[in-house]
Order: structure tokens, then C-alpha cells, then sequence
């Protein structure tokens, strides 16, 4: 397939205007503002035990990384 | 993030990415690509929706993709508080880990083995260095031209705004085609108040990191062809001026000149993102990509449906293309 370059530069095999390929809008959300305390959680992890975030993560600075899939 | 997760572990930082996948597909992720962070599952999107990031632009006719997030990272301290945050217009935008790290530790730390040039005189040393991913540059990751100057005690350098008759620094970076540079990131300028003069200054002074946060786009490094050139060269111009509280040095502009190389992109292991030249994952994902589809099916029959016809629409689509 031949590459099409979106409006931000960037190239990828899927065709533009395929939603996989959505930029995103101006206003997105982006979630826990700086200075809140980022919501708790608790979901399995890959090998299946139950993770909760602010308890596993004890005393530790952290990174939340939220991506769209291991996938594709 | 994968060979960064060593830098996490010695800064005393944990982990997490999450996203809606299975959670048989993280083991075998995890599993084939050596990831050692921590990979959350949330396959209903419940934390996705909590955290108000489920991405509005996809529709549930969107069928396999409907689920995701706006990409983005959360960089927390000890008390689980947000210090930072990291959105883009793109998903393909993101940040280098060590950019992370650094917000986190409130400092930027440059690798010794990092790309740098070095110009000393008057006394002045000023570094500039590519931050990030040892050194190279990757479609779409940001990381940081940063211009560190080692002042000596008594001189100082100036931010924005300046009084007329001084300079203030400005650093420009020169690169090739497909390079985008993003506003400067500097630390707080310190108040200085001349009462000789009567005026007020913003200054920095001692050691100072000015960053420039950069990525390449496909012209330059393109997830669909192979990487033609392994390195180029980016020109990093300092205009600045260093004064004491008596007297000033007159602006300079110094260049420095560095050679970074252009690494290729990770892409996953499913024949449309395969043979381009890439660096393609150990992971295939094609047993995940039929259980992810089979998932959305089984909820609803009828995305069965709008994925084959999304699916004929694109193939038509590329057809006409090509």
C-alpha cells in the first residue's frame, strides 16, 4: 500500500481518513488535571493477577501510560 | 519504553500501560518482547471511561477499534499527584522515556554517551546534546536538543523580556527536512533588579538547561519505507549575551554542530505494518488481532458485518490509490 502523509506529517499503511488514523481533535480530553491525584484503579495485569494501582505502586513516583494497543 | 525500562527502575519510577487489549495478548506481548514494566488489561475500557479518555472520535461502527484511548501518559509522585502530562494532536507523538524520567526527578539528566558538540570560551561552556533513545531520532518520538551552559560565578545569561541594549537567548536548531521543532522548555528565569540602573531583568545564571523538544515526520523517517540516509546533522545556533551586575560581555552567536542517526520505527507484526524496512516486533499479533475482533463480534453480531465492509472500503480505497 502506498504511504499517505496526514496533515501533521506522518505516514502510516492505513489509508487517511480511516479512523485508525484519527488525529486528535483540539479539545480532546486528557483526563486528571496536573496536581489532582490520578484516579485508582484495579485491573489484571498480563499474568492475570489484579493489580490496584496506588496500592501497588506504594511509595514510588510513577508513569501511566494509556496507549491504544499492543495489537495493531 | 521496553529498553528504557532499565533508566525507570534506577530513577526509583514504576511503570504502567494500560490499554483495552486482553489480557492473554499482554501475556504474549509481554512474553515475546521482553516487556518487564507492568501491563494493565482493561478490556471493557471501565478505567478508560473513569479517566474520561475513551477516544469520542470512534464510533461503536468502528467495531475493533472502539475501546481505545486518547494516547496519553501521566507522570505522578510519591502521593499518587500528577506532576506532569503528556498529550498530543497525534498518537503518533509521544514522549522519549527519558523525558518522562525527567519530570518525574524535576531534572534533566543527559546520557554521557549522548550526540553532543562543545563550545568553550570566555570561560563560558555551553553543550548542546540529543536527549533521549540513545541519541538518534525516531518518527514521531519527542525528544530534546538540550543546550546546557556552565556560566561561571558572577555571570549570567538572559530570558524574555529584555530591556533595549540586551540580548536575550535565543536558541535556533537547523536540521533537515521532516524535522519539527517544538517551543523551547526552559527552567524559571531568577528576578534581578538593578537599582543602579532602576531596572528589572529575568536571568539565569550557574549551570542552565535549555530544551528543545524535536521529532522527525515521514519526510524524514517513515514507518513505510526503509530509512535511506543513517544520520544526519543538526546545526544548533546560541545567541546569547553574559553579563555581571557591573558589566556585559558583547551578544555572541555560537554554532555547534552535531550528527545524530535516524533509527527506525517499531511496528507491530501484522502484514500491513510488515516489510517496509522497519523494525518489526517479535510479537504476532494476528492470533490477538482475531480475538480482539471475535470479542466485539461476540457482543454484537453485527460488527461482524461492519468489519468486513470497513475493511472492503479500505482495500477499495487503496486500490484507487495505487
Amino acid at each position: 500500500m502506498k504511504a499517505e502523509r496526514d496533515e501533521l506529517g506522518f505516514d502510516a499503511p492505513a489509508p487517511l481518513g480511516h479512523p485508525v488514523r484519527a488525529s486528535l481533535p483540539e479539545n480532546a480530553p486528557t483526563g486528571p488535571a496536573i496536581g489532582d491525584r490520578l484516579p485508582d484503579f484495579s485491573l489484571p495485569n498480563a499474568f492475570g493477577q489484579m493489580v490496584t494501582f496506588h496500592e501497588d505502586r506504594g511509595v514510588s513516583k510513577a508513569a501511566l501510560v494509556f496507549y491504544r494497543s499492543a495489537v495493531w | 519504553m521496553r529498553d528504557a525500562f532499565a533508566k525507570f527502575e534506577a530513577a526509583g519510577i514504576k511503570l504502567y500501560a494500560l490499554s483495552y487489549d486482553d489480557q492473554e495478548t499482554l501475556t504474549e506481548f509481554a512474553e515475546k518482547q521482553g516487556v518487564q514494566y507492568t501491563l494493565l488489561s482493561d478490556t471493557d475500557s471501565r478505567v478508560i471511561k473513569q479517566y474520561g479518555l475513551l477516544n469520542q472520535q470512534l464510533s461503536k461502527e468502528d467495531a475493533f477499534l472502539y475501546g481505545i484511548p486518547y494516547p496519553g501518559v501521566y507522570v505522578c509522585d510519591e502521593n499518587g499527584t500528577v506532576v506532569s502530562k503528556f498529550f498530543h494532536d497525534s498518537y503518533k507523538k509521544r514522549e522519549s522515556p527519558e523525558i518522562l524520567i525527567d519530570a518525574a526527578l524535576g531534572r534533566i539528566t543527559i546520557d554521557e554517551t549522548a550526540p553532543q558538540a562543545v563550545s568553550s570560551d570566555d570561560g563560558i561552556r555551553i553543550m548542546a546534546a540529543l536527549h533521549g533513545g540513545n541519541g538518534s531520532l525516531r518518527q514521531g518520538i519527542v525528544r530534546q536538543l538540550v543546550t546546557t551552559f556552565e556560566l561561571p560565578d558572577g555571570l549570567h545569561i538572559y530570558g524574555e523580556p529584555v530591556p533595549q541594549g540586551l540580548t536575550a537567548t535565543e536558541i535556533r536548531v537547523e536540521g533537515p527536512d521532516g524535522l519539527v521543532t517544538l517551543p523551547i522548555e526552559a527552567p524559571p528565569t531568577t528576578p534581578l533588579h538593578l537599582k543602579a540602573l532602576g531596572i528589572d531583568l529575568n536571568v539565569w545564571s550557574g549551570t542552565v538547561n535549555l530544551a528543545i523538544p524535536l521529532y522527525p515526520v515521514g519526510e524524514l523517517v517513515s514507518e513505510c519505507r526503509p530509512i535511506d540516509e543513517r544520520e544526519v546533522e543538526l546545526s544548533v545556533h546560541v545567541t546569547f549575551q553574559a553579563c555581571t551586575n557591573e558589566t556585559c560581555l558583547l551578544p555572541e552567536t555560537r554554532s555547534l554542530t552535531l550528527r545524530v542517526a535516524l533509527e527506525e520505527v517499531d511496528v507491530p507484526n501484522l502484514p500491513i505494518h510488515t516489510g517496509h524496512g522497519q523494525r518489526e516486533g517479535s510479537y504476532d499479533s494476528t492470533p490477538a488481532m482475531k480475538r480482539l475482533i471475535w470479542r466485539k463480534i461476540r457482543k454484537n453480531p453485527l460488527r461482524l458485518l461492519q468489519f468486513i465492509w470497513n475493511r472492503k472500503r479500505m482495500e477499495r480505497r487503496s486500490k484507487r490509490e495505487s
